[in-house]
């Protein structure tokens, strides 16, 4: 019996297709066959089996057997006309979650297996596998991917309208945060492979890590390599839809204008501002040692906006704060779906993404760069503000503020 | 329409596409529709001199180095969800900038973390890979990697080399087990 691991595909033989669930005992898990469509969604209930409507497509897809043994029956040539997968799921009832249950294993008729595993999971929704048609044959997936909210995330996703009494289980927050997973969060310079013996040079080796700072991981430090960092540069970018999509091009000024920019404190007290507005381009080699480089007026270069401060000046340099604003369009952040990356010269990369979006404020304060007794300290915020002003008594910079406005 | 070529086959870059001076590597993903971690596929190069070595460490060409061969490799920046229509990710090459004595890129795609992440390219929807002239649209190779590379995490994708006087590229499309970090120590890189 071929076994399929997780994420792994076959190809069915024929078209009555005999899938049993071999189910774990200790909580009560729901199963459901759904016949989704090009849109990847259900068009009505008609398309979904489960034991409240365990026949459905005229019988081209049908569930029997007992509640810990579910087997579904489909005849995959009497499928409704745009049927074009049949996804199967599993969702557990009450507050539990498949990581509480044993594995357990979903098993095709003269077909692959497929070992469900549950350690570490915090799904309380799952799609078990997929049933799909491929350069004219059909094929089984095995997914094994779910959904924390349980049985509500996963009808919304796949386009069911559930009553509040069906939704009454294993609701959003209802399950546990998902457990830290072993390595989400890489230590900035740790690699694999450092630890198989024989280091090199530390100086001439190159690093594959990568940081990207979140909610959860909202600091890190880069090493400090001969005492001077080199050039840092900070990008900005952003995924705006483009004009030709027809979609924030519309109406000829739906464009949206991000801007990036600083503010820079010294060691000895002194503080700028650097951005475009009001053309304080700030300056690499003086004071502040920070300087913006040109105005990406569209997003259409995929470079994006970049920043860049004089890490061999890092000890005259106190703190910066990294900002963008929308300077001309509406403050969506989510349309705009914009991240700043920052490169470091021997540095993985470190990333903040705009995502925490609803707000309708036009200044977003992205992260702050310290000066922590010489290591560069990289402080996640993406705080979003109504103007600069706020953004400054918030973050006591203490500036004085006057309208500008870009050429 | 992409030539369709199986594992090992080749194919001249210059009479696929006339006139081809740029070529670029493209790699696609749909971003996780579930809970979970994201998935986060890279695509890296390898610019070889002989021996299938890079000439030295810059010339590992990822994420945390975008450029290599002053210029002539560029990578179009890090995509770590998959957010985006068609590439997420691209490398271009400027055949002619590319100095006399490198010989061979090679092109891989990793999945970042894969292992502590227990992910493979089956998880992914839609990842792919692709080769296309960077002048026009002329599709020269593409490997579906959600279907056809299921349980691997990490690829050799395919090879741009020089034979008599022109630049044909190989399709490899040759699982790797180890990631990133061992796929370019076999390329000669020292990762620290």
């Amino acid at each position: 019996m071929t076994q399929l691991a997780m994420g792994a595909n076959a190809a069915l033989a024929g078209n009555l297709i005999s899938l049993g669930i071999a189910l774990p005992s200790g909580a009560t898990i729901d199963v459901t066959t759904l016949l989704l469509y090009d849109t990847g969604k259900v068009r009505g209930d008609d398309d979904m089996c489960l034991y409240g409507q365990p026949s459905v497509a005229g019988g081209a897809v049908a569930l029997s057997g007992g509640a810990a043994n579910p087997r579904f029956a489909y005849n995959l040539s009497r499928l409704p006309n745009g049927v074009e997968k049949l996804v199967v799921t599993a969702t557990v009832d009450g507050s539990a979650n498949f990581g509480s249950l044993a594995p357990f294993t979903v098993n095709v008729e003269n077909g692959p297996t497929l070992p469900i595993e549950t350690k570490g999971r915090s799904e309380a929704a799952l799609i078990l596998a997929e049933i799909y048609l491929r350069n004219g044959q059909w094929k089984i997936r095995h997914v094994a991917q779910g959904f924390n909210g349980g049985l509500k995330a996963l009808a919304e996703h796949f386009g069911v309208d559930i009553s509040d009494d069906a939704a009454r289980r294993p609701a959003a927050g209802a399950a546990p945060p998902p457990p830290p997973t072993a390595g989400s969060s890489p230590a900035p310079v740790a690699t694999p492979a450092a630890a198989s013996g024989s280091a090199p040079e530390p100086a001439t080796t190159v690093n594959i890590s990568k940081v990207n700072l979140t909610k959860e991981k909202k600091t890190v430090s880069l090493t400090k390599k001969d005492g001077k960092y080199g050039k840092i540069g900070i990008n900005l970018n952003w995924t705006q839809k483009p004009r030709k999509s027809g979609f924030l091009g519309l109406g000829g000024s739906g464009n949206v204008d991000l801007d990036l920019g600083a503010f820079v404190e010294l060691s000895d007290g002194r503080k700028f501002g650097v951005q475009a507005l009001g053309d304080q381009f700030g300056d690499y080699s003086r004071e502040p040692y920070v300087k913006l480089l040109g105005d990406d007026r569209t997003g259409e270069a995929t470079e994006g906006e970049w920043l860049q401060i004089n890490g061999d000046k890092w000890s005259e340099i106190r703190r910066i704060m990294i900002f963008c604003f929308i300077y001309d369009g509406a403050a969506n952040w989510r349309e705009t779906d914009g991240y700043v990356t920052l490169h470091a010269p021997g540095q993985p990369e470190v990333e903040v993404r705009l995502n925490e979006y609803g707000s309708r404020d036009m200044f977003c304060a992205i992260a702050e760069i310290r000066n922590q007794g010489g290591e560069v300290a990289v402080e996640r915020l993406v705080e979003f503000y109504l103007s600069h002003r706020e953004a400054d008594l918030a973050h006591g910079w203490g500036f004085e503020w006057v309208a500008g406005s870009k050429d | 329409m992409a030539v369709s070529l199986s594992k090992g086959g080749n194919v001249s870059l210059s009479k696929e596409a006339p006139g081809l001076s740029k070529v670029c590597v493209g790699l696609g993903w749909d971003p996780r529709v579930t809970d979970g971690a994201e998935f986060d596929l890279d695509a890296s190069v390898f610019i070889c001199g002989d021996n299938d070595k890079v000439r030295s460490d810059a010339d590992f060409v990822f994420y945390n180095n975008m450029t290599g061969a002053n210029g002539a490799v560029a990578h179009q920046g890090d995509n770590r969800t998959g957010e985006g229509e068609g590439d997420d990710e691209q490398i271009v090459v400027d055949l002619g900038k590319l100095p006399a004595d490198v010989q061979k890129l090679v092109f891989a795609v990793t999945i970042h973390e894969a292992s502590s992440r227990g992910q493979n390219f089956g998880q992914v929807s839609n990842a792919f890979m692709r080769v296309v002239n960077a002048g026009g649209d002329k599709e020269i190779a593409r490997y579906d990697l959600s279907e056809d590379y299921s349980v691997e995490t990490a690829m050799v994708f395919g090879e741009v080399y020089r034979h008599g006087g022109e630049w044909k590229f190989k399709a490899v499309g040759q699982g790797f087990s180890g990631g990133l970090g061992p796929l370019a120590s076999n390329h000669g890189v020292n990762i620290g």
